[in-house]
């Protein structure tokens, strides 16, 4: 009883406290707020039809009709890096964007292509349309999260501690040499960097947009953002609408490049892989990557920040965090972000073009090339290698896996390659930092 | 600027690109070959660990299979008292 009553009397003291503080502290700023109030804005008498046309200048019709009202573009950078929109970007333009940003929902909502990202972005890109209401500038809810975390290329770094926390290296440590896989598959984008500057891109646009190849949303991003900033939004449109679409464009190359006999190659059952080879794997690669590659290890170091926590067991709490309401929360705002650069006067250029049909080539190329150094290896392996499992060395984890282990299904029922796939699949994410990482030492 | 040679110059960038990718790989597999030979020969698997574990899901297992049966054979009475 006396505690309870002590208790109380205390609480009272601190309101009787915090009360006198606050009564003390308030005089001050009510001087300020009397002398603000006294500059008043000078106010002229409007007639009707003055007001009327004022309204009607204010209007989206209007500022997509009137083409020479001088709008200014939206720049997240600031007033400096704007500059007055072309008559075409302000009206044509956006109608357009628009039209691409219902189609884009139409792929994600009834085609059930990558909407978790699809949406984001295409919404994004809507809210960038919209005239006068400068979203996508400084102080608008675009720019704003551009700023917070695409600009400073913070958000693919969380996304890719997300990843980390979701992805189980154990198919890869059971057998290791399937890493190769994931090696070949980045050809898709050195090979494609080499397509770029033929068609005329200069090499740093070209290595930008040849990241592609590494069918990962978040490497792009952090590229494209260091080396050609203008393409952001086109990169990162291709890059997730290739990986959405990797069911359609993998299984004819994996099939043009394999025979029958070869797709239906069964696979031994992995080794059981130790709960102490999967903790330290991700210091293993952290360690390597800072002593090659340390441009790498913003990407790296994330990814094996979020597998360490996931497999070190201890930490479930903060582990589950980042596989789920984090990573979740930053695929709102990238995506968001990313569709900031929807706006008519980024993405209605002539190289769109030009990167949509690297993209796709950059894409073709990978898997290609995955699937060719998987028939190497399985000419010189003891165990056999089914050459589908080397299209998987695309990152975009766990599609290319599920895509392998469809086809694989496809040539022979029962024939399930999906954790073979995963090891290449999880190697390719690695080899797609490591290979960015070698592209931003290229140009420091 | 002089001329450079930008298709010379990025197959350059292949080279070594490809090269780093494939070295580091490399490594990473030579490591986790070697992390696993070391870790499967001083801590070998955890084979106390697996017999320690075992019984009590097989007790919790058999609880359960009995509740199940209490809950059918409850709802059984329920549904026949209705009737």
């Amino acid at each position: 009883m006396r505690i309870k009553q002590l208790l109380i009397s205390l609480f009272f003291a601190l309101f009787a406290l915090t009360t006198m503080v606050q009564a003390s502290g308030n005089p001050a700023p009510s001087g300020e707020a009397t002398e603000q109030s006294s500059e008043e804005h000078v106010y002229k008498s409007k007639s009707m039809a003055e007001l009327a046309n004022s309204f009607w200048k204010t209007t989206g019709i209007n500022a997509i009709l009137d083409t020479k009202d001088g709008e200014m573009t939206s720049e997240p950078a600031g007033h400096d890096a704007e500059r007055p929109m072309t008559a075409f970007e302000s009206s044509l333009g956006r109608i357009i964007m628009i039209l691409i940003v219902f189609l884009l929902f139409y792929l994600a909502i009834a085609k059930g292509f990558e909407p978790l990202l699809l949406l984001p972005i295409a919404f994004g890109g809507l809210l960038a349309n919209i005239p006068l209401a400068h979203m996508a500038g400084e102080h608008g809810m675009l720019g704003i999260i551009y700023n917070m975390g695409i600009a400073n290329e913070f958000f693919p770094l969380l996304i890719f501690m997300g990843v980390g926390a979701m992805t189980d290296f154990g198919p890869l440590l059971a057998n290791p040499k399937t890493a190769l896989l994931g090696g070949a598959a980045q050809f898709g984008i050195f090979g494609s960097l080499v397509g770029a500057v033929l068609i005329g891109f200069d090499l740093q646009q070209a290595s930008a947009i040849s990241i592609i190849g590494g069918a990962d949303g978040p490497t792009s991003i952090f590229i494209a953002n260091r080396l050609a900033p203008d393409m952001l939004g086109a990169i990162a449109v291709a890059a997730y609408s290739y990986m959405a679409l990797v069911p359609v464009i993998q299984p004819p190359i994996m099939k043009a490049l394999t025979t029958k006999e070869e797709r239906q190659i069964k696979m031994g059952v992995q080794r059981k892989v130790h709960r102490l080879e999967k903790l330290v794997f991700p210091i293993v690669v952290l360690v390597f990557s800072i002593l090659i590659l340390p441009e790498s290890t913003p990407l790296i170091g994330a990814f094996a920040l979020g597998n360490f926590f996931k497999e070190s067991g201890v930490v479930d709490r903060l582990s589950d965090t980042m596989q789920n309401a984090l990573i979740n929360i930053v695929t709102i705002f990238l995506g968001l972000g990313v569709g900031s650069k929807l706006a008519a006067d980024k993405f209605l250029v002539l190289e769109t073009m030009g990167i949509m049909v690297i993209g796709l080539l950059a894409f073709s190329a990978g898997t290609a090339a995955g699937v060719i150094m998987a028939k190497i290896m399985n000419k010189f392996s003891k165990e056999p290698i089914n050459p589908l499992i080397g299209a998987a060395g695309v990152s975009a984890v766990p599609m290319a896996a599920r895509v392998v282990n469809k086809v694989g299904m496809d040539a022979k029922p029962g024939n399930i390659l999906l954790m073979h796939a995963m090891g290449p699949n999880v190697a390719g994410v690695i080899g797609s930092a490591v290979a960015a990482g070698v592209l931003l030492s290229i140009f420091k | 600027m002089a001329e450079v040679n930008l298709l010379a110059e990025s197959v350059k960038f292949m080279l070594l690109g490809m090269g780093v990718v494939y070295l580091f790989l490399y490594i990473v597999i030579l490591a986790v070959k070697l992390q696993a030979y070391l870790i499967n020969k001083y801590f070998p698997e955890t084979t106390p660990a697996s017999t320690a574990k075992k019984p009590a899901p097989s007790r919790t297992d058999e609880d359960e299979k009995a509740r199940i049966a209490a809950i059918v054979a409850a709802v059984n009475e329920f549904c026949k008292n209705k009737s």
